[in-house]
């Protein structure tokens, strides 16, 4: 059994310091990997980020993570992953890692996303430059994530977003904002590909719990969702090898 | 930039507390109502629901401020969740 612990939308700035660190000292006994979907700091501040890595430095655990609008806010998204990566944390965009848990590959891939809506009411690229570039973002986004889904090598494989790819877990959100919540087109990347597992978060108000139109499992991490440190979440991979197995011979 | 008028004030409010780099938050509930402002939604830290108050309060000096913003626990799970 593979222990997945997520969370996202930490939000860190001045005052957050030591508000995950503490739950964080079982975390070995409690999980394999820690996943973070996104939203580490409060406006995109280097000297943000460099309080949660300190946190996060050294945790016994492997640690992974994509970045979410907060982290875009100061146009320092580069310096906010390298100081992620200087404490350890590996971070993902269109990029996937597999990781060797007791013998189970265990592959990432990871994207912020992007929004635009959901089936029936995306946007479309289509009139206004801002416009077209708005949609082109969440597609070229979905693209890239496909891609790394579909080329990882690996027994379980998780996909780790910050925007949602699904409706349902929005419920509570204003239905008015679903368009800058997340797109359908990254569950369909998802579902091309296939996962065991869809993390994201963004949605403070929306559920934890709901399925791609494939019927892939995802979870809305966002903190205020979870209202703990984080959720652990266990996989079973002999189980997906099983069910992989099946699939191909029928 | 003119005043905004009653109608557009908890927009003007809701615009400075996710501008503001000393809250940021899009996610905060904004209702005015006489001369009393009040906010709710979910906040991570005390000190975070502390500068919202300052905020709103330095942006309206002439209103009350009814803080009543919830700092989301951030406690150890208390189980697991089998996905598969």
């Amino acid at each position: 059994m593979i222990r997945i612990a997520a969370v996202g939308d930490l939000h860190y700035g001045e005052g957050s310091k030591e508000i995950l660190r503490p739950s964080l000292e079982h975390l070995q006994d409690r999980a394999d990997l820690l996943l973070l979907a996104g939203d580490l700091t409060r406006c995109g501040g280097p000297e943000e980020v460099k309080i949660l890595a300190d946190e996060l430095r050294g945790l016994p655990v492997p640690v992974l993570a994509v970045l979410g609008n907060h982290d875009y806010h100061a146009d320092r998204e580069e310096e906010v992953r390298r100081v992620l990566e200087d404490a350890g944390v590996r971070v993902l965009e269109g990029e996937a890692a597999a990781i060797d848990v007791d013998g189970v590959r265990v592959g990432i891939a990871g994207t912020k996303g992007f929004g635009g809506g959901f089936r029936g009411a995306h946007g479309s690229d289509f009139g206004e430059p801002e416009m077209k570039a708005f949609v082109a973002h969440t597609k070229m986004l979905s693209d890239r994530l496909e891609r790394a889904l579909a080329g990882l090598d690996a027994d379980l494989r998780i996909a780790l977003l910050h925007y949602s790819p699904i409706e349902a877990t929005l419920e509570g959100e204003r239905l008015e904002i679903y368009p800058f919540l997340g797109s359908y087109l990254l569950a369909e990347a998802v579902d091309n590909a296939g996962a065991d597992l869809v993390l994201h978060g963004h949605a403070h108000h929306g559920a934890e719990k709901g399925r791609t139109p494939a019927g892939i499992p995802v979870r809305n991490v966002a903190q205020p969702v979870i209202r703990h440190a984080y959720n652990v979440y266990t996989l079973d991979a002999s189980r997906q090898t099983l069910q992989a197995a099946a699939g191909g011979i029928s | 930039m003119s005043e905004p008028r009653p109608d557009y004030l908890p927009e003007a409010i809701r615009e400075k507390l996710i501008h503001d780099p000393r809250v940021a938050e899009q996610d905060l509930r904004v209702e005015v109502r006489a001369h009393r402002v009040m906010l709710g939604g979910n906040v991570s830290s005390p000190q975070l629901k502390q500068r919202i108050t300052e905020v709103a309060k330095e942006l309206l000096p002439d209103y009350e401020v009814v803080n009543e913003t919830t700092v989301v626990p951030a406690a150890e799970p208390d189980g697991e969740e089998p996905v598969s």
